[in-house]
């Protein structure tokens, strides 16, 4: 089975506060960038069924020059190949993302079996590039792929999950395309030996222009915004000591610690 | 006269309660309200649309992006073009929303949680809620919107007129992409909803060798511990542990989050807690807007202080 996965470089803002610049930007410049978390499960699923049953990976980023990093992170996993399709800008649109993936696809003659993205990118969250893509290669797809229960020619068997500990059973026919969901395996530790090496494979890039780059957007952003404001809590303040404390109070007022 | 297509989500027989906030979009954006449902329950989509459309067909076929597209199209070749149509942002909204507007070639905006009907502008959470961005669209498409849970329920208005009713008596089923059965995720371990008191970590906690370190404070506490997805994924705890949409729904007198940053997948799980207390070294962490008490500072010197206290004071007791 030839199984292309889609990765992403994005941001790591969890620990990071993110500001508005004053002409309406946000200043990402400072935060350090990584490979989408839901793609190294992506990944690793891929990874998974070949060494199983043959077959091989090729890992392909849509981003700038920059995103080659993520693709020599999927290599180093594992991943055979890596293809970069080199877009400048961010494109917000997840159709405009789509419909340039699936024009380079077409375009390219690239065969597969199978195609593999993470559920959303943690960035924008869309969780819409796979479903899109699917309709645009007439595929079938699934999301939130949280299993692979089997795997042979003709498809595979697998779980989706929905909310609240329920998960859904379904058979989908090759080719296809599926979002895999965070959880679905523990993706595998890569070094930076492991990078270093897989940084000797060639990767093959291709400019976005030549597949239509950006197109007309279908939607844009106008500006950014804080989060609404909802109140908000009462700050604990003061020397840790006595926050401890303040907080010690609060769990002997609500009853549930003497 | 245009209308707005809300697709419904029922989930085991039960018209999800999440629809509501279909409905109330849909309200704001002031058009004829369309249904659309699978045979069975369409909950009280009477009083909320004007036009309620039952697809023959169970909920397991409905909620099949391949076969949303087709109930789509005999919709649209029925009663023309859409301006809008809606899906709730679960599991199978998703993917039938951005699947329909590929079919298509719809605008589409996820996750939605705010309007602004005079700019005619949608907001959308960025960076897990650090961040919305506000969003405009090409007007003359049909535009495809998931709603997040909670976000509009307020604003759908009751219909004082009954509604019309229509059927699709046949759908064309694919067979690329079939249903075989629900599985229940196995339910081991302590249950975390019948908790008083929990005590949780987030992506914060670090690695896994940290883990045993909270396990303590919780029992020094009394508390149960429990954790965020992330948590999870990285099988720092059991899945019986996770808080959040795809987890448990909690609701304890206390709800202690440390180096949860908030997000709104785990937030709708435990937005409930009689109080939530956080503590996160990121000032600007959205979980501090919904929590009653908050301390910005570094979780594992929280976590040795309490222990420290509570153990002297143990030992003082004697």
């Amino acid at each position: 089975m030839h199984i292309l996965v889609f990765t992403k470089r994005v941001p790591a803002t969890q620990e990071e506060e993110l500001r508005i610049q004053g002409d309406g930007k946000l200043d990402l410049s400072r935060l350090p960038f990584k490979m989408n978390d839901y793609d190294n499960y992506a990944v690793e699923a891929a990874l998974r069924i070949v060494e199983k049953s043959g077959g091989s990976v090729t890992a392909i980023t849509l981003g700038d020059k920059e995103s080659d990093e993520v693709l020599g992170r999927a290599i180093a996993m594992g991943a055979n190949d890596g293809l970069l399709l080199e877009q400048p800008e961010v494109l917000h649109d997840p159709y405009a993302r789509a419909f340039l993936i699936s024009s380079f696809i077409k375009k390219e003659n690239i065969a597969f079996d199978a195609v593999f993205t993470g559920v959303q990118s943690e960035d924008d969250q869309f969780g819409a590039v796979g479903g899109i893509l699917a309709a645009l290669l007439n595929l079938p797809y699934s999301s939130m792929v949280i299993g692979i229960d089997e795997v042979d020619e003709a498809g595979a068997v697998v779980r989706r999950e929905l909310e609240g500990g329920i998960h859904e059973r379904i058979r989908v026919k090759a080719p296809c395309v599926l979002s895999i969901q965070s959880g679905i395996n523990e993706p595998r530790y890569v070094s930076i030996m492991g990078i270093r090496k897989a940084s000797s494979v060639e990767r093959k890039v291709f400019k976005a222009d030549s597949y239509g780059g950006g197109g007309s957007p279908l939607i844009r952003v106008v500006r950014w915004v804080y989060p609404p404001k909802q109140g908000g809590a009462t700050m604990l303040r003061g020397e840790l000591e006595s926050v401890c404390k303040d907080l010690l109070g609060i769990l002997k007022e609500k009853g549930v610690w003497q | 006269m245009s209308y707005t297509l809300v697709v419904a989500e029922v989930r085991r027989g039960v018209f999800e309660e999440r629809n509501m906030d279909s409905f109330g979009i849909s309200t704001l954006l002031g058009k004829d309200i369309y249904l659309v449902v699978p045979d069975g329950s369409s909950g009280p989509g009477e009083m909320f649309a004007s036009r309620v459309i039952t697809v023959r067909t169970g909920e397991e076929i409905f909620s099949n992006p391949l076969n949303i597209k087709g109930i789509v199209e005999q919709i649209m070749s029925e009663n023309g073009k859409p301006s809008c149509i809606v899906f709730t942002h679960s599991s199978s909204g998703m993917e039938c929303a951005a699947y329909l507007a590929g079919a298509f070639g719809f605008p589409l905006i996820t996750d939605i949680s705010g309007f602004d009907k005079e700019k005619n502008i949608f907001l959308k959470s960025y960076y897990s809620d650090k961040i919305f961005g506000e969003f405009e669209f090409r007007a003359d498409k049909t535009l495809v919107l998931t709603v997040r849970s909670g976000s509009f329920r307020k604003s759908a208005v009751v219909k004082g007129a009954a509604a019309a009713v229509d059927v699709i008596e046949n759908i064309a089923i694919s067979g690329d992409r079939t249903f075989i059965e629900y599985v229940e995720e196995e339910q081991a371990g302590i249950d975390i909803t019948k908790a008083d008191f929990l005590l949780s970590i987030g992506r914060g906690a670090g690695s896994k060798d940290e883990v045993p370190e909270y396990e303590e404070l919780a029992d020094l506490l009394n508390a149960v511990l429990s954790g965020s997805r992330p948590v999870i994924d990285k099988a720092w705890l059991p899945k019986s542990r996770q808080v959040g949409i795809s987890g448990k729904t909690v609701k304890p007198k206390v709800y202690l989050a440390m180096g949860i940053s908030g997000a709104f997948h785990h937030m709708a799980g435990m937005k409930d807690s009689e109080c939530i207390i956080a503590v996160n070294k990121d000032s600007n962490a959205p979980i501090f807007e919904s929590a009653h008490y908050g301390f910005v500072g570094d979780i594992h010197k929280v976590r040795d202080k309490l222990k420290a206290i509570v153990k002297e004071a143990t030992v003082h007791k004697g």
